[in-house]
């Protein structure tokens, strides 16, 4: 009675922390499995890196041109106006888009897009046993499979922040036209607010998040099983977590980064 | 032609998805769906179990990035005491529908593909509609009326997740404000037709990732493999339907009027 009491409470919390901790081994074994020689992951990292760009393009620019336009753009253009102010957009924008927005964007939608296509494919490799027959041939899954893609994940969401970062500009550019305003002081404000410490916060916060995504989507795609329902779980669940991780992950860091530089907070 | 064909395939598949939501919209309108009112009531049951905690929580965490980037940012401009605009306009307006669409898409919106899939895979839904269940009513329009069951509440509650966080993240945590002095602001800088139209953003970006599951569900073909490529899929319109629809209904309901208690 007791024992099926406690196994009911603990059973969902002790499943949850043995697949961080197996999602930890697989970060673990993934970074050193990519600096100790041999590489034999470079024709599948150009792909996928290839793959991820192709992919999200596109949603990743509507994306980006709405979440600027509607959330900072508007509502701060509409705020700003009360107050005679709108040449300030810029400076806002650069807290909003550099800072919070274009990064978490560029998250959502690689990890929607490029995320839960690695784990399907990887899932489909996995209920097809090719992975079991790679390794009978003596070929490291983590090594060739696992590894390029979290290096193209990473490298891909790094870069793909700036991207999201211009676009999300040009939403702000469309909020500022939209109220009538000349775009010299937006580009003047923004140019004078913006700041180094925010730049790289922001590409070594995306390249982060990206290995978050990789290593997620991978261990839920390698680990896809039950049957016919088994790929398409592994997707839903794949898709969720990365989602919760990155958010987390981004609370801290920004928290972080906010509390220890507090010169990128002065506004000029 | 070489260029046109990705744009026509974009174009047939739209139209495809257009006919296929309009029968189920049919059907919830027509009230059909009530000869499954059952089954209605077990999908509401599963959205409730299987998602709710997920949603909240994603929205309790972007509750607190709000409240942080508006108590840094007002105490930036030398006005800390104000961090209650920011956290009011944030949350309220913007980044809890968001969360809302994302976690829905994320775990709903791909739940209900995996779900269709498998079972248009294995043969159950050819099943249902020789048993003469017309299966699109069954499987699909008693989601979506599930959904609109549920989810108004399930949002209202996220609403408040969010709000909790913002204040623990601007009073507790950073400080700069009395907890009195916040909610003065805070609740100055909002009132029901913002809550309202808040809520109608949420449901409709809810509408659409239920559908768009729907539809990449109940047509999945290829195997089990098919299901995940249809889940990795509908994502991607997901993902994009929901920045549209949050972008057009700020455009909508708070473009032309700021509704803020100052200014002429």
């Amino acid at each position: 009675m007791v024992r099926s009491v406690a196994d009911r409470a603990f059973l969902p919390t002790k499943n949850l922390l043995e697949e961080v901790g197996d999602m930890m081994i697989l970060t673990g074994k993934t970074i050193s499995s990519a600096l100790r020689p041999p590489y034999p992951y470079g024709g599948e990292f150009v792909s996928q890196f290839l793959f991820a760009i192709k992919l999200c393009w596109f949603p990743l620019l509507v994306s980006t041109v709405a979440f600027g336009f509607g959330a900072p753009g508007l509502q701060a253009a509409n705020f700003l106006v009360i107050f005679g102010a709108l040449d300030r957009l810029g400076g806002f924008f650069v807290l909003a888009s550099i800072r919070e927005f274009a990064p978490f964007v560029t998250a959502i939608v690689l990890a929607g897009v490029a995320g839960t296509a690695i784990t399907a494919d990887l899932g489909a490799r996995k209920i097809r046993e090719e992975l079991d027959a790679l390794q009978v041939l003596g070929v490291d899954p983590v090594k060739n499979l696992v590894v390029p893609r979290f290096l193209a994940l990473m490298l891909v969401t790094g870069l793909f922040n700036i991207y999201a970062l211009i676009f999300g500009v040009f939403g702000g550019i469309l909020a500022t036209l939209t109220n009538g305003a000349p775009l010299g002081p937006f580009w003047a404000t923004f140019f004078t607010n913006a700041s180094t410490t925010d730049l790289w916060g922001s590409v070594l916060k995306t390249t982060l998040f990206g290995a978050i995504i990789a290593i997620v989507c991978c261990y839920k795609g390698m680990t896809a099983s039950g049957g016919a329902e088994g790929v398409g779980r592994a997707v839903n669940q794949a898709v969720v977590i990365a989602f919760l991780g990155v958010f987390a992950f981004n609370y801290v860091f920004t928290q972080t980064l906010l509390a220890t530089h507090p010169e990128i907070l002065v506004p000029r | 032609m070489e260029w046109l064909t990705v744009p026509r395939e974009w174009l047939t598949s739209a139209g495809e998805i257009a006919k296929f939501c309009g029968k189920i919209l049919g059907q919830v309108y027509s009230l059909k769906v009530f000869r499954f009112f059952g089954e209605t009531l077990r999908q509401s049951g599963i959205l409730i179990v299987s998602s709710t905690i997920v949603i909240w929580g994603l929205v309790f965490i972007i509750g607190l990035q709000c409240g942080t980037e508006g108590a840094y940012f007002s105490r930036s401009v030398g006005a800390p005491s104000q961090a209650g605009v920011f956290a009011a306009w944030c949350d309220l307006r913007e980044l809890v529908p968001y969360a809302f669409g994302y976690m829905m898409a994320a775990k709903v919106g791909t739940g209900i593909v995996a779900e269709l899939g498998s079972m248009r895979i294995s043969d159950e839904i050819d099943a249902l509609e020789v048993m003469g269940i017309d299966s699109v009513l069954f499987l699909c329009a008693t989601r979506l009326l599930a959904s609109w069951l549920v989810l108004p509440f399930v949002y209202l509650a996220a609403i408040g997740a969010g709000f909790f966080a913002s204040y623990l993240a601007v009073v507790q945590q950073v400080g700069d404000v009395s907890s009195g002095g916040y909610f003065l602001v805070f609740w100055m800088f909002q009132n029901p037709p913002d809550l309202v139209y808040s809520l109608i953003k949420g449901m409709v970006m809810a509408t659409v990732v239920v559908l768009v599951g729907c539809y990449y569900g109940y047509n999945a073909s290829g195997g089990p493999v098919g299901v995940g490529t249809a889940t990795a899929k509908s994502m991607v319109l997901n993902i994009v339907m929901v920045h549209l629809i949050g972008m057009l209904g700020t455009q909508v309901f708070w473009g032309a009027n700021p509704r803020a208690p100052i200014g002429g």
